[in-house]
């Protein structure tokens, strides 16, 4: 007699318009087993345990818990039913203390020793010691962590999902919370389903895993039996489903009359296979470097939080990807280079020369021209006018000592809102009324006519449409080719494999191995993104 | 959804233009019926709303002496609020102008008092005094904000509690400022006469139109702050720190340095207005303990109201000069004057009020 499993998914599908996140996903977890679930961002994994919490709806499937159909509403259902929910970032409240979290959601009178005991032993007798109450701020991030699980674990849930749990923890947090993890599962006959982008804590930490890709289950089997090879393998893409990728995406987003002519590139990277030949044909365009030339940008051992010594070279008229999967430091790398962070230690050099990072400006002033991941945040002034964020780089070139002059303002954005095909009702309207995509154009166009040596563009297509990722892209490959140094940090595969003519793959903060773009193989992609050297 | 946004926003300029006639349209029927209320409380109150129109009218304009206090008035409200603009835009909110304007008063009367300065020129040396003192006063606020984080409108409103105590204290302290008394008689809590030459002049006099140099001073600096906001790269800087402190950064702006020293010009502006009520003729030329009437906080209220922009700033000074003037007269109509008070923050939540729904929206 098989014992029904803890937790069975048939058939969830959900749609966001055209665009499908889960297609038909099943997805079953037995009592006393560690499910990994391994995909890539945007596989669906996070999209498939929303449902599943009923922080989102689905358009088709069943969810059954011990083999009785289930409706979960919200994470309050989901709780009564036995399901609980780690997630990726920490829900925590700051100022409280851990009890104080712990308990936060009860319904109920406040009984503060009650609860203060409750915490101690759930905390004893899963040996995830935490004093309940210190204060979150002062707790470090395995410490938070071990408080999101107890949170969860004291509602006693038959089944845990944890969400990238150590996304943010050390080697050693890891381990510890992998064992807690495993001790609870073995003891209390406990269903965990464990997500994660990690090939080595899915090989070490989990019993069975399923793989998903673009939406779809493509894989599983017992952990046991299969290799991390071939893990890597399946999260990113077998090599012909990539060339058919890179295939579509380069006629999408690449008129045939932007590309120049695989022969007047650089000499051509070495090839591997007839699919690889293909793809370098299609992405030569990016080598533009000068045999002789030092990099234009050098990063040095640079060192954050969440960067462990970082380094990277970018020669002029290359484009190089920084791959990997997101929250591997990318953010960190991006606030650094806008000059909103300073790191711990490293260097930045431009064009040979160290920048002092302390001083405001200073990258722009050496050459560096950014266009950030969050332009909101620090590329653009959403309520000042489409003319003046064309030109608050370049104040100096329109004003005296003292005074701004209006009038040359207003023709150097005028210029450049031409050269780039800015549509604006007009210069005067604050930029928050431009599409997404008219702004993007702004924040390059403002970089670009600052004449630099380096362009780095922190998830360039993010949040734009169709027609303004073709743009962006063929702006981008311009660059290139009038020299100068570009740099796409990048959670997207495709749009990496359609720019560069390098990756780079970033993981836990370094750089976890570097490739041709054209010598690019799938495994060996997913290996680094998954944290092991090659 | 990154599909729907392109339709979205190419009608976004559209309505963005609607929705500022919207706002404008809120506004004025916020202000009518601000006016309706105040109205009602009058004759709630026992009085008659007409009659204190009337009261208020003739207290504020009625004749030339009425216009002279008004313009007294409206000297020391634009300093301060010209100053709040200034500290608002570039993003660091100051409410502590009251106190500002009596450390401007404190060092002005110490300057006027102590330095032996020949006659003219030791008004301006009154006015410099002042407006140091209080910028470097307001940057204590940056200092805290600098070293230990300290929220900078937190800080500048507890700041201005001290500065009472301060003043109180240099009133209080014969070897201080404390009046000197000759013979037995009990030196009040307050600072001796600041002599003719450290008092601003005035064009006329009682009991015909007389208008005070003070004003001069006044609209000269929002004229200038206007102008310097809006024409130099410093107030392009300025504005950009305040909406964008990280695009600001980037685009090589020392934000921390740009914040603070907005904080201490408008610091430095209340506190030349605290030397103007010490040395015009709306004071009695020494400093008192309540010397600053309250116009600190009155001047944030008009900075508020003209929504940051200097030149705005002159009509609504000149509005709130005129409840301030008039509002004296209603207490001979029956009228509590304090009733004034709640009219002015009516006004001010009915000119507020309609931002705050944008925001929302």
């Amino acid at each position: 007699m098989a014992p029904e499993p803890a937790l069975r998914l048939r058939g969830i599908t959900r749609r966001y318009g055209p665009v499908v996140a889960c297609d038909a996903v099943d997805l079953t977890v037995s009592r006393g087993e560690i499910h990994g679930l391994l995909g890539e961002n945007g596989a669906g994994k996070s999209t498939l345990m929303r449902i599943l919490l009923g922080l989102e709806t689905r358009d088709a499937g069943t969810v059954e818990r011990d083999g009785r159909p289930v409706t979960v509403t919200g994470p309050r259902e989901a709780a009564a039913l036995g399901i609980g929910m780690v997630h990726q970032h920490f829900s925590l409240v700051d100022p409280l203390t851990v009890w104080e979290n712990v308990i936060l959601g009860d319904r109920g009178p406040v009984r503060r020793a009650a609860a203060v005991a409750s915490v101690r032993e759930v905390s004893a007798r899963y040996g995830l010691a935490i004093d309940p109450t210190a204060r979150v701020s002062a707790l470090s991030a395995g410490e938070r962590q071990r408080v999101e699980l107890l949170k969860c674990l004291r509602r006693d849930p038959a089944v845990l999902v944890m969400d990238e749990p150590t996304s943010v923890l050390t080697g050693a947090e890891s381990a510890e919370l992998f064992a807690v993890l495993r001790r609870m599962v073995a003891a209390e006959d406990r269903a965990v389903v464990l997500i994660s982008h990690k090939l080595p804590e899915i090989m070490a930490a989990t019993d069975r895993v399923t793989v998903l890709r673009a939406g779809r289950v493509v894989f599983r089997s017992p952990t046991a039996a299969t290799t991390p090879a071939e893990l890597a393998r399946e999260m990113v893409g077998r090599e012909v489903s990539l060339g058919a990728a890179v295939g579509v995406l380069s006629s999408a987003s690449a008129p045939a009359s932007s590309l120049p002519a695989p022969s007047s590139a650089a000499p051509s990277p070495p090839v591997s296979s007839p699919v690889a030949c293909s793809l370098a044909a299609a992405l030569a365009p990016a080598s533009h470097s000068i045999a002789g030339d030092g990099p234009a940008l050098r990063v040095s051992e640079l060192t954050a939080p969440t960067l462990d010594g970082l380094r990277l070279e970018v020669r002029p008229g290359e484009i190089v990807g920084l791959y990997g999967a997101e929250g591997n430091g990318q953010r960190m790398l991006g606030d650094i280079l806008s000059g909103l962070t300073v790191p711990d230690a490293g260097t930045v050099e431009v064009a040979g020369a160290v920048v002092d990072l302390r001083r405001s400006g200073a990258l722009h002033d050496a050459g560096l021209g950014m266009v950030p991941e969050d332009r909101h945040h620090a590329g653009v002034v959403l309520d000042m006018s489409v003319a003046d964020n064309l030109v608050m780089t370049a104040l100096s070139e329109v004003s005296t000592r003292v005074v701004v002059n209006r009038r040359r303002l207003r023709a150097r954005a005028r210029r450049l809102a031409d050269e780039y095909g800015i549509t604006a009702a007009s210069l005067d309207a604050p930029l928050r009324t431009l599409s997404g995509g008219n702004q993007q154009r702004v924040v390059l166009a403002r970089e670009l006519s600052a004449r630099p040596r380096v362009l780095v563009a922190a998830q360039p297509s993010r949040g734009l449409d169709i027609g303004a990722v073709e743009d962006m892209y063929t702006r981008l490959r311009r660059c290139a080719e009038d020299g100068i140094a570009v740099l796409i940090i990048s959670t997207e595969l495709a749009e990496v494999l359609a720019l560069t003519s390098r990756i780079a793959v970033i993981a836990g903060g370094r750089i976890a191995g570097e490739t041709a773009t054209a010598d690019a193989t799938a495994e060996h992609l997913g290996l680094l993104i998954g944290g092991l050297r090659s | 959804m990154t599909r729907l946004e392109g339709g979205l926003r190419g009608s976004a300029g559209v309505a963005y233009a609607l929705q500022n006639r919207a706002v404008a349209g809120v506004s004025a029927l916020a202000v009518v019926a601000a006016l309706a209320l105040s109205g009602m409380l009058i004759a709630v109150t026992g009085g008659s709303p007409g009659a204190a129109l009337r009261a208020l009218v003739q207290g504020s304009l009625g004749d030339a002496t009425a216009v002279s206090m008004t313009l007294l008035y409206a000297a020391p409200l634009l300093l301060v609020a010209v100053g709040a603009c200034v500290s608002a835009r570039a993003g660091a909110f100051n409410i502590g102008q009251e106190g500002q304007v009596l450390i401007g008063a404190l060092a002005g009367a110490a300057a006027g008092l102590r330095l032996a300065v020949p006659g003219p020129l030791l008004v301006v040396v009154v006015l410099l005094a002042a407006g140091l003192a209080a910028g470097a006063w307001a940057s204590l606020s940056s200092l805290m904000h600098e070293l230990r984080g300290v929220d900078i409108a937190v800080s500048t409103l507890l700041m201005t509690f001290l500065a009472q105590q301060i003043v109180a204290y240099a009133v209080t302290t014969p070897w201080l400022l404390q009046e000197s008394r000759l013979g037995a008689a009990a030196a009040l809590p307050q600072s001796n006469k600041v002599p003719a030459g450290g008092l601003l002049g005035s064009f006329g006099d009682y009991p015909g139109l007389q208008v005070n140099a003070g004003l001069l001073v006044g609209l000269t600096a929002a004229v200038l702050m206007a102008v310097a906001l809006r024409h130099t790269r410093w107030g392009f800087r300025l504005t950009m720190t305040g909406l964008n402190p990280a695009a600001a950064r980037h685009a090589g702006v020392p934000v921390g340095r740009m914040g603070g020293m907005a904080l201490a010009v408008s610091g430095a502006l209340a506190g030349v207005a605290g030397a103007v009520l010490l040395t015009s003729p709306l004071s009695t030329n020494r400093l008192q303990p309540g010397g600053s009437l309250g116009l600190g906080w009155d001047g944030l209220l008009v900075a508020l109201i003209a929504r940051n922009r200097p030149l705005l700033t002159i009509p609504v000074a000149a509005l709130f000069a005129m409840l301030r003037s008039g509002g004296g007269f209603l207490a001979a109509t029956g009228v509590p004057s304090y009733l004034v008070d709640v009219v002015k923050a009516l006004l001010t939540l009915a000119f507020v009020a309609p931002a705050l729904l944008r925001r929302a929206a």
